[in-house]
């Protein structure tokens, strides 16, 4: 039986709902008073009207863009053809599933989504923490564990974000980071099932960081019913708290983009991490005019 | 300005839509956007620039604005647009001004038509920034013989005079900045898509919008290389979609083997390199001019590209007094002679503002005073 619902889901999903003429999303309303205050600030800085140089602000970051420090568009994907038959079938499960789910969660009072986001954010904080201190970075590491003891008992039970007000700011980081930062390269791009976008190493991270909470089992919240109960508000949360669509760009080549955008990305976590544990004079010399 | 503003996607398969090809599967219905006011309202109809699709940041400024000034605001991609190219075109060469603003006038009637319902609309406007500007313009001139949509005004943000030589002078700038070498080109790419990731690493999102590609290729190209070079990069971006539909759907066989088309899952990398070094020059000349020659009897490649000018409806946009437009002296887009032709077309209906470029200026004060009122047929210039 539940193998025949399983099929129906597939058939669904794979098949689209192409027969009607018209299908209407309700999404969450936008909220332009903020949005576009942010928009006119960037308009107001355009580079058309601006003097000021995008990479004075952009500082260290520049390093990177040193022709030599410049990547090949290539990137490594051994495993494309999965890769791409998993990015179709997430770009199918989001429009069936996962976004409609996201779009009426967004729907609920700002106050309980940050709720629900603090909470989260919350029980990650310990997993933080340990990796922060497998980083060699003691102070950030600190700074998790207080945010911990601060947002679980005034916070409410990480309901309430307090510990940003009293300047703790959040830094997750994660075990991926970790093995990053003792070396491991990301390795090939890896498309994950209903995760996406991600690599070999972010996949074990994940694992890792799971495992972490899972042995932690703060307030028993990981094992039993809670667990299966909770897995999905979360996953839930984060991804309307993931500003990405697929084939938003209509384009043929977007998988290519993606990943591209994606490893370099890491590749550049990676760098900055390295930049933070291994002290160095960044060179700021301008990078190489294009036209010579 | 609105605290929210109500969002409905819309995604509608078009009757008259071609076959689409594979590998295009995720584009087979047009999607387009649409901020419903309780009451009866005006409809303002806002169309991208190129490449663009419903809902890009300039779409969401103009739709923030437009709808706290009481329209009801319908967003829809640009006749570039990958996704507007397979689910709407006739043709899927995109490009031809006169075809592709017909192509969206229909596609337009069956969105306003399917509109929720109780959407009590009281008058319809269009209005459209960059080439959308131009494909509201003959929008509007077509509505004015075939009244299907009974369009009151438009409102041209930054428009383009003549097509072609306004993305020939970008090829020209692009060259200038970047040199004309595959090699030069290449890495130019790989700078900017490094820019665009150390940009996500900031702002934890992984979307590809004109403003971060704007502010990704400004670092990139350095702080003294003329920044219309910028503007030329971004339309050669959206270039690279226009171009590999175009060669697919006319079968010029430029990148894609008529015969042997990609199909889904097949690595599409190799065609990407050889399509980021070509010019839109290279596009009208091995695409677009042969599809339209065959297509078009009687016409030349010099045909072609007049009929690619704004010229096209001159008389209209001389004499009716429901077309507004606003630009900037410094626009890229523009050499003094387009500038001069806007002004004379448009009389008292054209604002040029001293500074802005290419639509640096939209959302601010003035330039959404001026709209709205223009919206209204309330403008004066100089008030």
């Amino acid at each position: 039986m539940r193998v025949r619902a399983l099929l129906a889901l597939a058939a669904l999903l794979l098949g689209g709902c192409a027969s009607e003429p018209l299908t209407v999303h309700h999404l969450p309303p936008q909220t332009p008073a903020a949005d576009t205050a942010a928009a006119v600030a960037q308009a107001s800085s355009n580079p058309f009207q601006s003097a000021v140089s995008p990479k004075d602000k952009e500082g260290a970051d520049v390093a990177l863009l040193q022709a030599a420090a410049v990547p090949p568009m290539h990137t490594y994907d051994p495993w494309e053809r999965m890769n791409r038959f998993f990015y179709r079938f997430n770009s199918r499960f989001d429009e069936a599933i996962f976004l409609p789910v996201a779009n009426n969660y967004q729907r609920l009072p700002v106050s309980v989504q940050a709720g629900v986001h603090n909470f989260f954010g919350n029980l990650a904080e310990p997993t933080t923490a340990i990796n922060d201190v497998l980083q060699l970075q003691l102070h950030a590491g600190l700074k998790s564990l207080g945010r911990f003891i601060v947002n679980s008992t005034i916070g409410i039970g990480g309901l309430l974000d307090v510990a940003t007000r009293i300047h703790l700011q959040s830094s997750p980081t994660g075990f991926s980071s970790t093995l990053g930062r003792w070396g491991l390269h990301p390795g090939p791009y890896l498309v994950i099932p209903i995760l996406g976008p991600s690599t070999l190493r972010d996949g074990f991270g994940l694992l890792g960081d799971y495992g972490l909470a899972y042995a932690l089992n703060i307030a028993d919240l990981y094992r039993g019913a809670k667990g299966y109960a909770l897995w999905p508000i979360d996953v839930t949360d984060q991804r309307a708290n993931t500003d990405f669509r697929y084939y938003a760009s209509g384009s043929p080549f977007e998988y290519e983009t993606t990943r591209f955008l994606y490893v370099h990305r890491e590749l550049l976590e990676d760098e900055a991490l390295h930049a933070k544990t291994t002290p160095t004079v960044i060179d700021r010399k301008a990078p190489d005019a294009l036209t010579h | 300005m609105p605290e929210t503003v109500p969002l409905l996607e819309l995604d509608l398969s078009l009757p008259w839509a071609r076959p689409v090809p594979a590998i295009y599967w995720f584009d087979r219905r047009l999607r387009a956007w649409f901020s419903a006011q309780p009451g009866a309202a005006p409809l303002a109809i806002v169309i991208a620039g190129t490449g663009g699709d419903g809902n890009t940041s300039k779409l969401a400024t103009l739709r923030a604005v437009l709808y706290g000034a009481g329209y009801h605001v319908l967003t829809v991609p640009s006749p570039t647009f990958p996704g507007f190219i397979v689910s709407a075109s006739s043709t899927g060469v995109a490009g031809d001004l006169k075809q592709d603003s017909q192509d969206l006038y229909a596609a337009l009637q069956m969105l306003v038509a399917h509109l929720p319902r109780g959407t009590r609309i009281s008058e319809v406007d269009v209005l459209g920034y960059s080439l959308g500007a131009a494909h509201a313009a003959v929008i509007k001139s077509l509505d004015d013989v075939e009244h299907k949509l009974k369009i009151k005004r438009a409102i041209l943000i930054n428009p383009p005079v003549s097509l072609f030589s306004s993305i020939g002078r970008l090829d020209e700038l692009f060259t200038l900045s970047i040199g004309s070498g595959d090699s030069g080109v290449e890495q130019l790419y790989k700078r900017l898509y490094t820019r665009l990731a150390n940009l996500y690493r900031r702002s934890n999102k992984v979307t590809l919008d004109e403003t971060d590609l704007y502010s990704a290729a400004s670092a990139v190209l350095t702080s003294d290389a003329d920044f219309s070079a910028v503007i030329a990069l971004s339309f050669r971006l959206s270039l690279v979609d226009v171009f590999y539909a175009g060669d697919l759907y006319a079968g010029t066989g430029i990148v894609v083997d008529p015969k042997h088309p990609p199909a889904v899952g097949d690595s599409l990398e190799h065609i990407g390199v050889v399509l980021r070094g070509k010019t839109f020059a290279d596009y009208f000349s091995t695409v677009f001019a042969p599809y339209y020659l065959a297509h078009r009897p009687g016409s030349t490649p010099a045909s072609l590209l007049a009929d690619n000018r704004l010229d096209i409806i001159a008389d209209t946009l001389e004499h009716n007094p429901d077309y507004y437009a606003m630009t900037n002296d410094d626009d890229p887009i523009l050499n003094s002679d387009d500038l001069a032709w806007l002004r004379a077309k448009f009389g008292a209906r054209i604002v040029v503002y001293d500074h802005g470029g290419h639509l640096g200026n939209l959302g601010e004060r003035q330039q959404v005073t001026d709209l709205l009122e223009m919206l209204a047929g309330l403008w004066k210039r100089g008030t």
